[in-house]
């Protein structure tokens, strides 16, 4: 099936038995979200809900598309069974193909169109995410386009952005985020206002780059057509330029103030903690609203093991790989758990010792520092089988010399709860990289061997027991 | 009529003195309109006064005071508040209260 937008995507992901439909009426003040987070927790389906309290039949909400492999696997076009390592290959493959979009004159996105006085964000099912939260969150599953004051460059991310009122946005794009660099960068400084979309509910493929860790400069269209292999479709926007998705659910037009803002925040966020970082934050005014007939609003019921932790787990550990190959350091493969909230690397690297846990803590924070924590283990131990992982730092870690703390400021993540309030507000922090890897000065005759079938057994033995197994059925 | 706010503070106390203080409120009232946001000039008072919509105090992490206040509007400001983008958001209330 290709998912070629939104909706054959959930058709697809209901073929796979992955998704929940539910036509008893539910409540868009936290017992929607609230759904959707047990899910998250429990590795569950994603849930359409074709019934929201104070809104008509026609709007219905999707929480959570890609919060399990299954389902991210399915949103590439690739079976939900992929093993996990498998599907790191496929991505990584895809990711190396750019494929240029199309640009179209019409699209489902504009069968209604919404603008000026008429123009009311109340009158969209966002969704009351979390209780305590500072508002309902409209952008969380979403895809935002903003386009460089000075150069071709266009920009799609993954933004939170709250309602403020009826027609005021205030968000959360990192400071340090591409499009903090462009607002801050190249419209602030001229006193222009930054005009955005927020696109809702597009094809997979295009949320998933625009929630890719991707080169600044970079063109998230093209790695979307990549990663989805077919050409994205994009339609001009009603009130700038800038294009979107043209099969996207719902688009929502803006010009963010270069000299204005209101509260934002708190928000509960995917390293799954309210952290308290509202404050410093951006504003935005709606110029226009279009979307489709019957349309679907997207939710990440952000948190523990959210959509957003598949997505940034995978994009993340293959940029990391790449950019410490191009470092030379002698990496064999990374795996971000999704567990950990995006705040833990595991790199596995043919051969270890503390020169490589230091340079490899240092290369890994030197612009955005978003990990605090890096596991460094052997080859023979495989990344992506948390428990290899846990006996070897738990096992090889020296307490002492294992330990490479590398500490900065103004680059840290506001959203690490471990950091102390004044540290997330001046954005300081540490990063530790955990050496779990043998000395390399260690004699092989004296370096411990580990007491597992594949390291302590003679390899007729290893293939005895494997065919005995085979026969067992097990 | 409103009668059910809450707004979000980094100090609790700054709103007790009695003084008048500029504040993001949330309304509470059930419906599609539940959360909007206004700018006001308002005052606060603990324990609740009979007679002014309920506040309840939330920090910034969204801990939420268990005792309510109340809350009398003075002047409703504009949506917006002056600042940089990434500006500290409640030096700008303190700006705005002049």
């Amino acid at each position: 099936m290709d998912n070629k937008d939104f909706r054959s995507f959930l058709a697809a992901i209901d073929a796979s038995g992955d998704l929940v439909q539910i036509d008893d009426e539910v409540d868009w003040d936290q017992e929607l979200s609230g759904i959707g987070r047990l899910s998250c927790e429990k590795d569950g389906p994603a849930f359409l809900f074709n019934n929201v309290r104070d809104y008509a039949p026609e709007w219905r909400v999707a929480t959570n598309p890609i919060a399990t492999w299954r389902r991210l696997a399915v949103a590439l076009n690739l079976s939900a069974d992929i093993p996990l390592r498998e599907l790191y290959q496929v991505y990584a493959e895809r990711e190396k193909v750019m494929i240029p979009p199309k640009v179209v004159s019409d699209g489902p996105c504009k069968e209604v169109k919404i603008t000026g006085g008429d123009v009311n964000l109340f009158d969209l099912p966002v969704p009351m995410v979390h209780e305590g939260d500072g508002g309902r969150y409209l952008g969380t599953w979403d895809l935002v386009v903003s386009k460089d004051s000075d150069s071709d460059w266009v920009n799609w991310g993954m933004y939170r952005f709250m309602i403020h009122n009826e027609h005021i946005l205030t968000g959360y794009p990192r400071p340090t985020s591409h499009l903090g660099k462009m607002l801050l960068d190249g419209y602030v400084p001229k006193n222009r206002p930054m005009p955005i979309a927020i696109v809702i509910g597009a094809d997979l493929p295009s949320h998933i780059a625009a929630a890719a860790t991707f080169r600044i400069t970079g063109n998230e269209a093209e790695l979307a057509g990549g990663l989805g292999g077919r050409p994205i479709d994009l339609i001009k926007c009603e009130t700038s330029d800038l294009l979107v998705p043209a099969s996207a659910e719902i688009v929502v037009e803006a010009e963010v103030y270069p000299d204005r803002i209101a509260q934002e925040g708190p928000y509960g966020e995917y390293p799954g903690y309210r952290s308290g970082e509202m404050g410093n934050s951006l504003c935005a005014r709606v110029t226009a609203i279009t979307h489709r007939r019957d349309p679907i609003l997207t939710l990440d019921t952000t948190g523990f093991k959210d959509s957003s932790a598949t997505t940034t787990s995978i994009s993340g550990a293959i940029a990391i790989k790449r950019r410490l190959e191009k470092h030379g350091v002698p990496v064999v493969d990374v795996y971000i758990p999704p567990e950990s909230g995006v705040h833990l690397a595991v790199v596995s690297v043919k051969r270890g010792g503390s020169e490589i846990a230091q340079k490899v803590v240092e290369i890994l924070t030197a612009r955005r520092a978003l990990l605090s924590k890096i596991i460094i283990v052997d080859e023979d131990v495989d990344v992506f089988n948390m428990s290899a992982v846990i006996h070897a730092f738990a096992t090889k870690c020296h307490p002492d010399r294992g330990t490479h703390i590398h500490r900065y400021e103004g680059r840290a993540n506001a959203l690490t709860p471990a950091y102390s309030l004044d540290e997330r507000v001046s954005h300081s922090g540490a990063t530790v990289a955990f050496d779990s890897t043998w000395p390399p000065d260690w004699p092989r005759e004296t370096t411990p061997i580990r007491a597992t079938l594949d390291s302590m057994y003679s390899p007729e033995i290893q293939k005895l027991v494997t065919e005995r197994y085979k026969l067992l059925g097990l | 009529m409103v009668t059910e706010y809450e707004t979000f503070l980094r100090d609790l106390d700054m709103v007790l003195s009695g003084k008048e203080s500029v504040l993001t409120l949330r309304d509470l009232t059930p419906g599609r309109y539940k959360y909007r946001g206004i700018n006001v000039k308002a005052i606060v008072s603990k324990p609740p006064r009979p007679g002014e919509p309920l506040l309840w105090l939330r920090s910034v992490v969204g801990c939420k005071d268990p005792d309510p206040c109340s809350v009398r509007i003075l002047e409703e400001l504009p949506e917006t508040l002056e600042g940089r983008p990434y500006s500290d958001y409640f030096s700008a209330l303190d700006r705005a209260q002049g």
